[in-house]
């Protein structure tokens, strides 16, 4: 009973933290009908600044998270105003493909810079564990967890009550009559996958904290991201939320009680699953 | 005669909203049906259960004495329901001839096996509506009145039984119509039967034997034109739109 | 088609058919590991050219084909040809089983379906007991490149020809018309459903051939590299760089790509990798349709094609 609640808890701390891991890919997903491929490989690069911050400045990850995510920004507003705008228009194929490639070219220049020996970002309170009920809860994963709710939360409002996310949630419903308003689709476009890019990079601070690092953690990433948001939902970022929690429960559970080597195995079932009975997320209405 | 094509209470509910509400009606062998009715009657949604596109929530949908409202749409084609969108679904990227082929293809029956004799069989159809000359031209490069006569050449290819005409008249300047309403009537006469959703009353009038008046989904009226476009429901139904 | 190009794919044909004679060993070796992409490259192109259902999960297929050989030769002791046919076997009881619920789903979403369909299979292949679990399979060793060579060109010769086949039949008719209008094709009297799900079976059935040959060649197979996702990525952009739902295109979009993925890994070690990502992303941007296209509208629209390319699709 105690290894269950163990276990719960676990997939539960886990589960916050995939909810940030996805939450870029499907604000770019939902608003700009982009659909990236590449995303796990920026969450990877993220994790990787944040590793360098630790590593030369010092910066505690949780505090370095603003600087990461404003470098990713600045990529992620440098890719979409350079590339991914040119193919905005063609068929969706061609944006998967695209960001496919990105993918591919990410990874690689990431094994030639950084070679692909795994590591950790291990600030002072690294090995430290909370203790309550029977069940250990290392600190790390619950900052990571808590912060990851956090900056969900902060996006959620971010989208609904600020001018900007108004701004960005209109030009996704419609981008000539956001155009009559003032909007300049090409910078807002930029904006909004800045912002995904920004997620990611977060992600990749907080996920440093708790998993090995390497050159190719990016497609699991994605894959895992994409079955979020298809059991989320692409409506809300609080579907975000509720698909990490459930992905989370599911890996530990599998883990639990089929073995650990099953677990992506059932994530990415379960993703298959959704998709084949319910593609409109088990949540709500998907992009 | 017994009817070709029949629809019994026919029903369809959109997550409550009824689009279709216990519509029932039938079309004779021969006969030209002008379905009329102000926007959102339920005219296109009907067409759809009638040709399998959308599963009817109640009711029945006959063809020839077989009841076939579980059938699937592309079985109905296969049996002689052929069926023109309104909002016009070209194989854009194919010539004007190959998208008429697939109809010959695939068309009633087993269709047609042989690629060389579909693409004769789509020659003729073109040649029928008008589109002789546009055979080779891409089918994405026809203006707006030429895609008609092509939607309506796809489904003579498969040589239904029965046609159902969406709005072909829908964007066209008088001639065309009167074009379009002598295609209709050799459509006719080669034994196809057709019902007609239009919006054009006075070509409606003029083509059909029978028209049908839908509103909010229900069947209003059904009779001979003159009288139904004098039935005081009907133009209270159209009230604000022109008097013909 | 214009007279000079059936001498000249005779003339092509030839030369690759006697390449073994002339040519080094290394050479060779190159000529399989291409000929056998190019097959996966076909086999898409006509689930992902021709349908319009872009796979990215047909390695998949590659992967039950090699296992398929591997487990009737080395476990049941089966020879070479049973193997194949086990493998395709197994091929097309995954495209129907799985490729009938899959293909109902539109455009990116069968996309992602397909491509967490090839994550789960590798994970799964490396636990079963048969296949040797993560350890693989070692295959009794048969130094004959030249035979798998000829086989491989066998091979990419009857998928090119059945493609060419689609091109003129019902069936192949019937999944342009699905591609270019799904519901259009319905309402004409095409069965999607069995069409899709028999194209994504073909595509099976010859991307299992080349797993097929790829593990009696190497003799050794795991589950990594049987089902290597990266194989998706080649023979995608190899198939949609020639020019997807055209006859040539996949073969002369891998031939290239793999030469000059080749000529630059002997100067820089392992650089192929960039490289396909470097050449997809500039192909979606300048030529989405691929070289087929360009080659057809280039002497008429000159450099203007790719600047038009753009235009149309950037906001």
């Amino acid at each position: 009973m105690d290894l269950l609640l163990q276990v719960l808890i676990n997939g539960i701390l886990q589960g916050g933290l995939y909810a940030i891991v996805a939450l870029g890919l499907a604000l770019v997903w939902g608003v700009l009908n982009i659909v990236n491929l590449s995303h796990g490989a920026f969450i990877m690069l993220g994790a990787y600044i944040s590793w360098y911050s630790f590593q030369w400045l010092h910066l505690d990850p949780f505090v370095g998270l603003p600087l990461t995510a404003v470098l990713m920004f600045i990529v992620g507003y440098a890719v979409q105003r350079g590339i991914l705008n040119l193919i905005v228009r063609s068929p969706m194929f061609n944006t998967l493909l695209i960001t496919f490639g990105l993918e591919v070219v990410i990874t690689y220049l990431a094994q030639l810079v950084f070679s692909a020996d795994f590591r950790t970002i291990n600030p002072s309170y690294s090995g430290h564990n909370i203790t309550a009920l029977g069940v250990t809860i290392p600190v790390v994963r619950l900052a990571a967890c808590v912060m990851a709710i956090v900056l969900t939360l902060a996006m959620w409002y971010f989208l609904l009550h600020t001018r900007l996310g108004r701004a960005i949630r209109a030009t996704a419903q419609n981008l000539s009559a956001a155009r009559l308003y003032g909007v300049e689709p090409r910078h807002l476009y930029a904006v909004t996958f800045g912002l995904g890019l920004a997620l990611a990079g977060a992600a990749g601070g907080l996920y440093g904290t708790v998993s090995q690092i390497n050159p190719y953690i990016g497609a699991t990433l994605t894959a895992k991201s994409f079955a979020i948001s298809i059991i989320g939902g692409l409506d809300t970022p609080l579907g975000v939320i509720a698909g990490g929690l459930i992905l989370g429960l599911i890996e530990a559970l599998t883990a639990l009680y089929i073995g650990p080597t099953f677990a992506d195995v059932a994530s990415f079932g379960v993703l298959v699953l959704v998709l084949i009975v319910r593609p409109t997320g088990l949540l709500g209405r998907t992009a | 005669m017994s009817p070709i094509l029949e629809a019994r209470q026919l029903t369809r509910r959109f997550s409550g909203l009824l689009a279709v509400h216990d519509v029932s009606f039938s079309l004779s062998p021969g006969e030209i049906l002008g379905f009329i009715g102000p926007n959102g009657a339920g005219k296109t949604t009907l067409i759809s259960l009638l040709s399998g596109t959308l599963p009817p929530s109640e009711g029945e949908v006959w063809f020839d004495g077989r009841r076939i409202d579980r059938m699937a749409a592309f079985r109905r084609a296969r049996l002689g329901i052929g069926r023109t969108f309104q909002i016009m679904q070209p194989f854009p990227g194919l010539s004007v001839l190959d998208n008429v082929a697939v109809g010959a293809l695939f068309g009633r029956g087993q269709g047609q096996p042989k690629l060389a004799l579909a693409r004769e069989s789509a020659r003729e159809c073109l040649q029928f509506v008008g589109l002789g000359k546009h055979v080779d031209q891409r089918a994405e490069d026809l203006g707006g009145p030429d895609r008609k006569r092509l939607e309506l050449a796809k489904a003579l290819a498969m040589q239904p039984r029965v046609l159902l005409c969406d709005e072909v008249m829908a964007g066209l300047n008088l001639v065309e119509i009167d074009e379009v309403i002598d295609v209709i009537r050799k459509v006719r006469d080669t034994g196809i039967s057709v019902i007609v959703i239009e919006h054009v009353i006075k070509a409606i009038r003029n083509l059909s034997d029978r028209i049908m008046v839908l509103h909010h989904g229900e069947k209003i009226a059904d009779g001979a034109p003159d009288s139904v476009l004098s039935d005081p429901r009907v133009v209270e139904a159209y009230l604000g739109k022109k008097r013909t | 088609m214009k007279t000079w190009r059936l001498p000249l794919i005779a003339v092509v044909l030839v030369a690759l058919a006697l390449l073994p004679w002339y040519g080094s060993d290394t050479m060779i070796q190159f000529g399989i590991s291409t000929l056998l992409l190019a097959v996966l490259a076909q086999g898409w192109n006509i689930i992902g050219g021709y349908t319009g259902y872009p796979s990215f999960g047909n390695s998949v297929f590659y992967g039950l084909g090699a296992y398929g050989v591997g487990i009737a030769m080395v476990q049941w002791q089966l020879p070479f040809a049973v193997g194949m046919v086990f493998g395709v076997v197994l091929a097309v009881v995954f495209a129907f089983l799985l490729g009938i619920p899959v293909l109902r789903l539109k455009g990116h979403y069968f996309a992602i379906a397909t491509l967490a369909l090839a994550q789960i299979m590798a994970a799964i292949v490396s636990n079963v007991p048969l296949a040797g679990q993560n350890i693989g399979l070692v295959l009794p060793p048969l130094n004959n490149d030249r035979m798998f060579y000829e086989l491989a060109l066998v091979l990419l010769v009857a998928a090119t020809l059945t493609v060419w086949w689609l091109t003129r039949s019902r069936f192949g008719f019937g999944l342009i018309a699905i591609r270019e209008n799904e519901e259009g094709a319905v309402v004409m009297g095409v069965d999607t459903t069995r069409y899709k799900v028999l194209a994504f079976a073909l595509a099976g059935v010859f991307s299992a051939l080349a797993g097929g040959i790829q593990a009696y060649w190497i003799t050794f197979l795991d589950p990594g590299s049987a089902f290597d996702i990266t194989l998706n990525v080649k023979m995608i952009i190899m198939a949609v760089f020639g020019g997807p739902g055209t006859i040539l295109g996949p073969i002369v979009g891998s031939f290239i790509l793999s030469a000059i993925s080749e000529l630059l890994s002997s100067e820089v070690t392992s650089i192929a990798g960039l490289f396909f990502g470097i050449v997809i992303v500039v192909a979606v941007v300048l030529m989405p349709r691929g070289l087929a296209d360009v080659v057809r509208r280039f002497h008429r629209l000159g450099w203007r094609y790719f600047v038009d390319n753009i235009r149309t699709n950037r906001i």
